[in-house]
């Protein structure tokens, strides 16, 4: 009897002590061991600003940009995702914020290593930390800008200390409680290379709304370029290149989206239409009435081709 | 004061005849975001996204404003929103975390935070190395 409870009084304490030494936080040693980044990374060149009180994110998103060699200030910032009553900065206004200002803005998968895998690819990342508990939350903003496996220390521009140093164990704990919440801000033409087509495609079609045509071009074609059969990236850069009057590139885009993806009813429907600015008014109207066949039951996909069929017709008078 | 009201409704005539321009040219074309939602966002979230959005623009802005945002900033704020964006702030303005910096702790707190520092389970004070 004595014996268990001598055993079990070693295990307690066991754990004790481990909860002392701070076992290294999980996560941590995926990224340590991950052969695949390079052991050390910093980019020394990202710009730096000082946060004014409760400012963190004004001042984090003003570095990413800065990074992305898009110059704006914190004080330019601050109105555009500072929320008084809250004193701070929510997390979807600083996506959108970001892309404002003409920046892709993507939220990366929530891993360490993909954090690393930006920053070795050049692309500083903003963070959202935890630095207190959940009962004494202190959220904070900061950009990571360099990290090293051997060492296990990372850096940030954070708060007003230009080269904040962080155990890789302490940094995933208060990151952790933001459900390890981070995004890249990149100018267009770039890609994260931590994220898949989709979460790409879907961080493009929000930024499209704000931007100018040749941004959006531009950033769709890199896009494809990485995933050439990804539907939505072939609409979007097709789209973009309709409206920005290139219609060979828009009608090569679409053919290729009707040629792997067969049963898109609106690949067909704005392949009609690039036709139809192109003058070619039979092709065009053959092309609509096979989109009108693939679409079905969907009500709105139909209407849609019905007016573009009717626009073609409209044009042969 | 007048310039300012002359400039203002200028440039709101000028938008909305970039505005009406912009859908004229684009009548028949089907957007990029029609195809994202349905390749990729779910079926279900798409259809209740719709139903609420109808009521939030305007009510986004208009809880910013409450907040405390300038009424021209929160409506250019709202305007850079997706959908999808615009329905999750007006429920999360005052429960999503809002990243402020480093607040004051209260006194009580301090010696706990210093030591939960010195482990390497926070990172409040910057002068604190943790023991990994």
């Amino acid at each position: 009897m004595s014996a268990i409870k001598a055993s079990l009084r070693h295990l307690s304490l066991l754990a004790f002590l481990c909860l002392l030494s701070a076992c290294a936080a999980t996560g941590v040693r995926e990224a340590t061991h991950n052969t695949q980044l390079p052991r050390h990374a910093e980019l020394t060149d990202t710009p730096f600003f000082p946060q004014a009180q409760y400012q963190c994110g004004p001042a984090a998103l003003a570095t990413a940009l800065g990074a992305a060699n898009i110059q704006v200030t914190p004080a330019q910032l601050t109105p555009e995702v500072y929320v008084p009553s809250r004193q701070g900065s929510l997390q979807i206004e600083m996506l959108a914020a970001a892309r404002r200002h003409g920046a892709v803005a993507v939220k990366i998968p929530p891993q360490l290593d993909a954090v690393m895998q930006e920053v070795a690819a050049g692309n500083v990342v903003v963070v959202m930390q935890n630095l207190g508990f959940s009962w004494v939350p202190s959220w904070h903003y900061a950009v990571v800008v360099g990290y090293d496996l051997d060492k296990e220390l990372l850096w940030l521009r954070s708060g007003t200390y230009e080269r904040f140093e962080m155990s890789l164990s302490a940094f995933q704990r208060t990151w952790a409680r933001s459900e390890h919440w981070a995004f890249v801000a990149l100018a267009p033409g770039r890609l994260p290379v931590s994220v898949g087509a989709d979460d790409v495609a879907k961080a493009l079609v929000a930024y499209e709304k704000n931007t100018s045509v040749t941004a959006r071009k531009t950033a769709y074609q890199a896009a494809v370029n990485q995933w050439p059969d990804h539907p939505v990236l072939l609409m979007g850069l097709g789209n973009a290149a309709y409206a920005d009057n290139d219609l060979p590139l828009a009608a090569a885009t679409f053919q290729h989206m009707t040629d792997v993806h067969p049963a898109s009813a609106a690949a067909y429907n704005n392949l009609a239409n690039v036709l139809l600015a192109q003058k070619h008014i039979t092709q065009a109207e053959t092309v609509a009435e096979k989109g009108l066949a693939l679409a079905g039951d969907n009500q709105q996909l139909k209407s849609q081709l019905a007016q573009t069929l009717a626009e073609i017709r409209q044009s042969q008078k | 004061m007048m310039m300012a009201k002359r400039f203002l409704s200028i440039f709101l005539a000028a938008s909305l005849l970039f505005t009406g321009s912009m859908q004229a040219v684009q009548a028949a074309m089907i957007g990029t975001d029609q195809v994202a939602e349905s390749t990729i966002s779910a079926k279900g979230a798409q259809d209740r996204a719709k139903i609420v959005e109808i009521l939030s623009r305007d009510e986004v802005q208009s809880e910013l404003v409450k907040r405390g945002i300038d009424p021209a900033e929160a409506k250019s704020r709202v305007a850079a929103l997706t959908d999808d964006e615009a329905n999750n702030l007006a429920s999360q303005l005052d429960k999503a975390p809002a990243g402020g910096g480093i607040i004051g702790a209260i006194v009580l707190v301090f010696f706990v935070l210093l030591l939960t520092d010195i482990l390497g389970f926070t990172k409040i004070f910057p002068f604190t190395r943790s023991v990994r």
